[in-house]
């Protein structure tokens, strides 16, 4: 099942921007997307950039992961990278498209993947943890097994049809280190492309973040000590209290208070 | 103070006087104080303080607002029960534009990023006289109370499986029926997929995790957190969690509207996504901060198998107090506190935690909680849901009993 579709792999690796230091590096999710899909041993593995070629050095942290080389499509300044890529990846035609979730610089909108995806007409699959079946039992030949990640540590198994676009959740297995002998090695092929320039951006106005208070969930109406009541106190339970029951009867309770909360089946 | 509280002025040879029966041999005085004139002009200071004090540990306070003549609580709740009532009815007959509040309706009930997210609506729609239209699966009063003007309801068994191309297309069907001027998605996982599939679908620009909003200007941060990006309000938006007050006191009408044409659109989609099943996750892999429930163990537990069974029985993630921590029962990433994780589970069962402050600072965000202690004293006990004031070890291997009888049942 999955055979057909780990064969022939693009990764779309992006530069990333350090949150503290601000200095380019490689983006953490894309790097554990490298990782994802060196883990998965295709035959094609085929790493793209699109972008300035200025930033080119940040790109060395992917080809020291194991890459022998990597394309890089050189766009000017300020320009729409998802048409260029769409042209790109259309004479590619991998069978999957694997990239993070979100861009650390730039706008960071998390569309990339969906416009690409709408442009191959590939399915797109969110917050990816692993490409392959979850255990032994969903192997349906044409379709590719996926688990993905949800809120609060689950986990949800899925199955695609066709080619995809999958983007990378952080708690994917974590990109191995980069060493600086094959990132030295390694190939930057830079490809001259046609690229329009993003409107939308250069309409939006832009400023230094600055940190704004935290929403306080305050209680309006009723009287002045209910309000107070609700802004100071802590939420303090004094629920039910049984004092010395037997263990049998205490360990009912907790049963019963358990099944009421949904804990237990 | 608007009342004032009026005592009797007391005179007693007046009172005597009232009191003497001289019938007999000799005055005889009655045993019933007898009402006496009253002074409209007196007040008494300290009767009014003691109508108002509403608390007297560990501080005095006083609520100056209620009617000092009648000193109980009465009339605290008597504003609280006509309260209810008193929210008047907007309605918004006929609206110069409409705003769309696609809702994740997790678990079933409209949830605290979901009135976000109505509110943020709001502020959008009250600028010109527009309305809300809210799109979830099912209905219910409280979308009225969170500020929802019309209401399309999607199938209901649209909750249970996930098909975001279908949503999407959903979407997609009620932008073209509806012709909205904004559509808003909470930031969540899946309101955030779905709206990026409508917005590539739709070939428009989604303006993502808004964290401001006004009738002209909307901004959200980019580049990593370190700029704020400023643009008029875009067509399709998603509102960032925590950036946007719920509404409080209002009520809409939350009008149904009959629009079967975006599920019909929606159920003709074929999804390349399929096969969906929740994997089994070992609770103890999980970190801390992340999990649901936690057993949670504290010095007053000393039966360490039995500890470890019962976890494995919940299917609920260990965790410990520093000093059990401390003493290497448990691996440190494992405790709970100020100096351990904060956790925000929804269910936390603590065998034998007294409840030290740094420890009570690490559950705050807990919904229930379950304490089993020896101490009826102890802070754990005041903060538990339900108290259990019972030795740990005893307690431990009859719920494990308790758990896999019911299981074999």
């Amino acid at each position: 099942m999955t055979e057909a579709a780990t064969t022939d792999i693009a990764v779309l690796l992006s530069i990333g921007r350090h949150p503290v230091s601000g200095r380019a590096r490689r983006a953490a999710t894309d790097a554990q997307a490298l990782e994802m899909a060196l883990s998965l041993r295709p035959q094609r593995l085929t790493a793209i950039h699109a972008g300035a070629a200025a930033d080119a050095e940040a790109l060395r942290d992917y080809l020291g992961m194991g890459l022998k080389r990597l394309t890089l499509l050189v766009l000017p300044e300020g320009s729409d990278p998802v048409e260029p890529l769409i042209a790109h990846l259309r004479r590619l035609a991998p069978s999957l498209v694997l990239t993070g979730r979100q861009a650390e610089d730039g706008e960071g909108s998390g569309m990339l993947p969906y416009l690409i995806a709408r442009g191959l007409d590939a399915a797109v699959v969110p917050d990816v943890v692993r490409v392959g079946p979850a255990d032994t039992s969903d192997a349906t030949p044409g379709k590719s097994a996926i688990v993905q990640a949800l809120p609060r540590g689950q986990r949800r198994a899925l199955s695609v049809t066709g080619r995809f676009v999958a983007t990378v959740h952080p708690s994917a297995a974590s990109a191995r280190a980069s060493a600086f002998g094959p990132a030295r090695r390694g190939v930057i092929e830079p490809v001259t492309v046609e690229a329009t320039a993003d409107l939308f951006l250069s309409e939006c106005e832009h400023r230094p973040w600055r940190p704004k208070p935290r929403l306080m969930r305050v209680k309006r109406g009723g009287s002045a000590l209910d309000r107070l009541k609700a802004a100071t106190e802590s939420k303090s339970g004094m629920g039910q209290l049984l004092v010395n029951p037997t263990a049998e009867a205490g360990a009912l309770a907790i049963y019963d208070s358990l099944v009421e909360q949904g804990m237990l089946p | 103070m608007t009342t004032t509280q009026i005592r009797r002025r007391v005179d007693p040879r007046a009172e005597r006087a009232a009191r003497t029966i001289l019938t007999g041999q000799r005055p005889r005085l009655l045993r019933q104080p007898v009402v006496a004139a009253v002074n409209e002009r007196r007040r008494d200071p300290r009767a009014l303080r003691s109508a108002a004090l509403v608390q007297s540990q560990p501080r005095p306070r006083y609520d100056w607002t209620r009617d000092a003549t009648s000193p109980t609580t009465a009339a605290t709740v008597g504003i609280a029960i006509a309260a209810a009532p008193m929210i008047p009815l907007k309605v918004i007959a006929e609206p110069a534009y409409l705003v769309i509040a696609m809702l994740d309706r997790p678990g079933g009930e409209i949830g605290e990023h979901d009135r976000q997210v109505i509110a943020a609506a709001r502020l959008l729609a009250d600028a010109g006289g527009g309305a809300v239209v809210t799109v979830c699966t099912g209905s219910g009063e409280a979308l009225a109370e969170a500020g929802s003007d019309r209401h399309v309801a999607l199938p209901n068994h649209w909750a249970e499986d996930y098909v975001p191309e279908r949503r999407a297309a959903a979407a997609s069907a009620l932008m073209t029926a509806l012709s909205p001027r904004h559509i808003l998605f909470p930031d969540s996982p899946d309101g955030a997929d779905v709206a990026r599939r409508l917005a590539a679908a739709a070939g428009e620009r989604l303006f993502t995790s808004v964290q401001s909003l006004g009738p002209d200007r909307a901004t959200r941060q980019s580049a990593g957190g370190s700029l704020e990006t400023a643009h008029r309000p875009t067509r399709l938006m998603t509102v960032a969690a925590d950036a946007f007050a719920p509404l409080d006191g209002v009520r809409h009408e939350a009008r149904p509207l009959d629009l079967e044409t975006s599920s019909v659109a929606a159920e003709e989609v074929l999804p390349r996504l399929g096969g969906v099943r929740r994997l089994a996750v070992d609770p103890d892999a999980l970190s801390l901060s992340e999990t649901d429930f936690i057993l949670s163990a504290g010095n007053g537990v000393t039966d360490w198998h039995s500890f470890a069974d019962l976890g494995e029985a919940l299917g609920a993630t260990r965790a410990g107090s520093r000093v059990v921590c401390d003493a290497g029962h448990l691996p440190r990433e494992r405790q709970v506190g100020a100096s351990g994780t904060v956790v925000s589970a929804r269910c936390y069962l603590a065998f034998g935690i007294a409840g030290a402050p740094q420890h009570l600072q690490g559950i705050t965000g807990v919904r229930h909680v379950i304490a089993v202690n020896t101490d009826l004293h102890a802070e754990m006990i005041k903060r538990a849901d339900l108290s259990v004031v019972a030795d740990a070890q005893a307690v431990m291997p009859a719920l494990i009993r308790l758990i896999r009888e019911r299981r074999h049942d």
